[in-house]
């Protein structure tokens, strides 16, 4: 007996393309079936308790808590963003302290998330949080907020994430989301620390990394005096250093964080490659006095949204609708647009605004002050001629129409050529065309009455 | 993704002669005197006769641009387009294309009278005779008419393929099959950049008071950029030269020049996007030019510092330094292809002192206006340049209707001018026999 093996070349993986974060897809949906995924729509900051249920010591002397909400909802927030987070630093009977945090885990496993914190020396919150939180903790906060996240949808989905120290936290969210989607993505992280062992995560994504094709990881080291061994490359960041990693960085989004001035010479090289500003995002925690005033107004304002929204809540009891929340983002998302131009919410805020039914907003007149003519039991209101017909179900609308005066182009009268199209504003029909109508007209409320029988009452604009 | 050749459903009526046997005559005369490497004698810019012959010699039998698929992007999408006399409805179908004679079967009015629009069937706006996507009579109304065989008058349909994005068409009975050959050679350049996946963003239309190959002519040559300073921004001032031939005071832009094609060429070479020339203007019957070539500044698009014009890459490019791509094709289109939008153009004669020349400009369908694009800097660069063009072709058809006109001669750098007249030449004198 001979045992034979044969080589098989494993195939490409095969995606779709682009990148697509998982709540987009609600936004199509009908409200009823999909309503536990509405917990995911991250739109809007709230005020909410967590608990602390695991401690995890990372590389860089860096420390990740994970958390879930008191009150079991998921977590929804887009990977990038932070949490404002009250420490009773002074004991529980003083005021707590209030710090903003990224959040380093994906919003596609958002029963529990995590925040990473690097201990500074002489910090006396990040000191405090190390020593005092652990699993059982429960912990106030607000969020998420901020505008350095991910787009909800990028057909294109190339990125350069620039990572030093312990801005690698929001970057970390992103890798694990993207990661955790389908679609066709390429990313390529080039991350700076001080010296060898002080990257954090990367066990983790050196195995995103061997396991995901669409992910590279780069490590440099800041200080060219490294000791012992380093299989990484050397060096503060460079032009070069981009040009050498992403020779196509001119292509790519850039997500960068990091202190100021690492920051300040990334914004300098990605301009010699050819980045546009307009492509680049940035973050910085550990920043001047400027950035912690800009984030102290976003979080002001977040605590006012999210006051808001509890409010409208109580008085309804019931979730509040789309719109009110989302009108509630569009405001947030203006403020936060002088951190990255806003481009992100603009789409899906515009996508989210088409789909709503605006028809019937512009109804000019009320019909049931209308005359009203013939015999039948249902009722069709004829909005522009100011007149209502009444129709029996089977029986045809545009020959009931015309009957009543009502002036409806039409030829065919079979469904063909479409002269009779008018607008439907509610109700149903039953309609048997010939290709007189296309599907988008269909669906844009569109219906010939030569070949439609009534099914309900209608208002039609005619 | 070339789809394949429509074939005809009915049989097209024999042209009959318009003129006389003297006429003809006369034109074939006129292009057997032609004088090579010399513009051509005043008639074939002003003569009806030989505008009638050139609408039948070449636009009646060659593969001519229609439009892009981002003009007509879903199904019962149509724009309607004229070349000459001929009118056609290029119409999306739940298949493909369809290339339709906008000449009712009935008392030949036209069946679509808008330039654009959407349509489930074809309704002649006259006697509401109304055919299906694929041209068929499927109604009309005719009451008591009996023995009335609607199998008979169904719309005539010309030929129609496309190629990465792009819808050609051909009015002849047999279109010539060298097409098939020169799709090959331009697809791998335009389909990286995705036409299917793009949105018109502007279209502009300008009438140009010159006859259609002076229309072409002058988008042949270079040798009057000079008269298009902000397209001067983009294209380097040694456009055209040798390396011989360049003069003192251009050394540093042929350097950068160099430079800038050697980077482009490295790029294209990792991004497996192709930027040979290959020029066969004159020397088959579908003539073509193709390449890509680096822009000046930035490099990236058509705008005085060469930076992008819109933020979106369009298709799959990973690089917004991708120069342009540049496209010929005789008789009667050109296109510029860059990584951020595509501009096509066609020239849509009226008759023998009229062209209609139709500028599209592209960009990638998530693009959106105003975030990603601003309308105005997006065309400012070419709808100077055009209004320039135009006005360069009606100072030579007010030439060549002068009794003063005589044929100049092309010089060097008007090569591919001399290439697109003798391409026109041999091309009439075929359909002349
Ligand atoms: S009359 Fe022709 S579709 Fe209604
Ligand atoms: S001419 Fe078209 S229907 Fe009569
Ligand atoms: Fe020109």
């Amino acid at each position: 007996m001979t045992v034979s093996t044969t080589l098989t070349a494993i195939p490409d993986v095969q995606r779709i393309r682009g990148l697509e974060m998982p709540w987009n897809r609600v936004f199509q949906s009908t409200p009823e079936p999909a309503g536990a995924a509405r917990a995911l729509w991250p739109w809007y900051p709230q005020e909410f308790l967590a608990e602390c249920v695991e401690t995890v010591p990372e590389a860089g002397d860096m420390l990740t808590i994970v958390l879930r909400r008191i009150d079991g909802a998921p977590l929804a927030f887009r990977s990038g963003q932070y949490l404002n987070i009250a420490f009773p630093v002074d004991g529980p009977d003083a005021e707590p302290v209030n710090r903003s945090y990224s959040i380093s885990s994906a919003p596609t496993q958002p029963w529990t998330f995590a925040i990473t914190v690097k201990r500074e020396e002489g910090g006396r919150v990040s000191q405090w949080v190390h020593e005092n939180v652990r699993p059982g903790m429960v912990l106030d906060m607000l969020g998420p907020v901020g505008a350095f996240h991910l787009p909800d949808m990028d057909r294109r989905a190339r990125y350069l994430f620039l990572a030093a120290g312990a801005g690698v936290t929001p970057l970390m969210s992103m890798i694990r989301t993207i990661h955790s989607l389908p679609g066709r993505a390429d990313v390529v992280m080039l991350y700076h620390g001080a010296e060898p062992g002080a990257f954090a995560f990367s066990r983790e994504l050196e195995h995103l990394a061997s396991v995901d094709s669409r992910i590279k990881v780069y490590y440099s080291l800041g200080d060219r005096s490294v000791t012992g061994t380093w299989q990484g490359m050397v060096g503060r960041l460079t032009a070069q250093m981009i040009d050498e990693v992403v020779p196509d960085a001119n292509g790519r989004q850039v997500y960068a964080c990091g202190p100021e001035g690492y920051l300040d010479v990334a914004t300098d090289f990605l301009s010699k490659v050819g980045v546009d500003d307009t492509s680049i995002h940035m973050e910085s925690f550990s920043g001047s006095r400027a950035t912690r005033l800009e984030y102290r107004d976003e979080v002001a304002f977040a605590g006012e949204i999210a006051e808001e929204i509890a409010a409208a809540q109580d008085e309804a009891h019931e979730p509040e609708p789309v719109t009110a929340a989302l009108d509630l983002y569009q405001i947030a998302a203006g403020t936060e647009a002088k951190a990255d131009d806003g481009t992100a919410e603009h789409y899906e805020t515009g996508d989210v605004l088409a789909a709503e039914p605006t028809a019937s907003a512009e109804t000019p007149a009320e019909p049931s002050s209308f005359e009203t003519v013939g015999q039948g039991s249902l009722n069709m209101s004829f909005l522009r001629s100011g007149l209502n017909v009444r129709i029996d179900p089977g029986e045809e609308i545009l020959a009931a129409a015309k009957q009543a005066g009502i002036r409806i182009g039409a030829n065919c009268q079979e469904g063909m050529c479409g002269s009779c199209k008018i607008v439907k504003l509610s109700g149903d029909v039953d309609m048997h065309h010939q290709g007189g109508i296309r599907a988008r007209e269909i669906e844009a409320g569109k219906f010939l009455p030569c070949c439609s029988t009534a099914q309900t009452d209608l208002v039609l604009d005619a | 993704m070339a789809q394949a050749v429509k074939t005809k459903t009915s049989s097209r009526g024999k042209v009959s002669p318009a003129r006389s046997e003297d006429q003809f005559a006369a034109v074939r005369t006129l292009f057997e005197n032609r004088r090579a490497g010399y513009s051509l004698d005043a008639p074939f810019y002003t003569d009806p006769e030989v505008f009638a012959a050139d609408m039948k010699g070449i636009f009646g039998q060659h593969w001519l641009f229609a439009a892009s698929l981002a003009e007509i992007p879903e199904p019962g999408d149509y724009v309607t387009i004229d070349y000459g006399p001929y009118s056609l409805i290029i119409l999306r179908t739940d298949e493909g294309v369809n290339a339709l004679h906008n000449v009712c079967r009935h008392r030949g009015a036209r069946v679509l009278t808008e330039p654009a629009g959407t349509t489930g069937n074809l309704v002649c706006g006259y006697h509401s005779w109304t055919y299906d996507a694929e041209g068929s009579l499927i109604h009309a109304s005719s009451p008591g008419e009996i023995n009335f065989d609607k199998a008979c008058f169904s719309l005539k349909r010309a030929h129609s393929r496309v190629v990465a994005g792009l819808v050609f068409v051909c009015l002849a009975a047999e279109p010539p099959a060298d097409f098939d050959e020169v799709s090959k050679i331009f697809e791998p350049y335009v389909a990286p950049h995705e036409i299917a996946n793009a949105k018109v963003a502007f279209q502009q239309e300008l009438i140009e008071e010159g006859n259609w190959k002076l229309v072409m002519e002058n988008n042949r040559e270079c040798y009057h950029c000079d008269g298009h300073p902000e397209l001067a921004c983009s294209l380097f001032p040694t456009w055209g030269l040798t390396e011989e031939l360049v003069p003192p005071h251009l050394e540093d832009a042929w350097q950068r020049n160099v430079t800038a094609e050697t980077a482009l060429q490295e790029r294209c070479n990792r991004y497996g996007l192709p930027y040979e020339v290959v020029e066969e203007l004159d020397t088959r019957i579908a003539g073509i030019r193709i390449s890509r070539e680096p822009l000046d500044g930035a490099g990236e698009s058509f705008s005085a510092t060469g930076r992008r014009l819109s933020k979106k890459l369009l298709g799959d490019l990973r690089d917004f330094r991708l120069g342009r791509c540049s496209m010929h094709l005789q008789p009667n289109c050109w296109f510029h292809l860059l990584s951020d939008h595509v501009i096509t153009f066609a020239a849509f004669p009226i008759n023998e002192h009229q062209t209609l020349v139709r500028t599209t400009w592209l960009v990638a369908d998530d693009a959106v206006e105003g975030v990603d694009y601003d309308l105005e800097s997006l065309t400012y660069t070419w709808k100077q340049t055009n209004v320039q063009d135009k006005n360069f072709v009606e100072m030579c058809q007010q030439g060549a209707a002068s009794p003063a006109y005589e044929p100049g001669p092309y010089m060097k750098s008007e090569y591919q001018v001399e290439a697109f007249i003798n391409w026109y030449t041999q091309r009439m004198q075929e359909h002349l026999g």
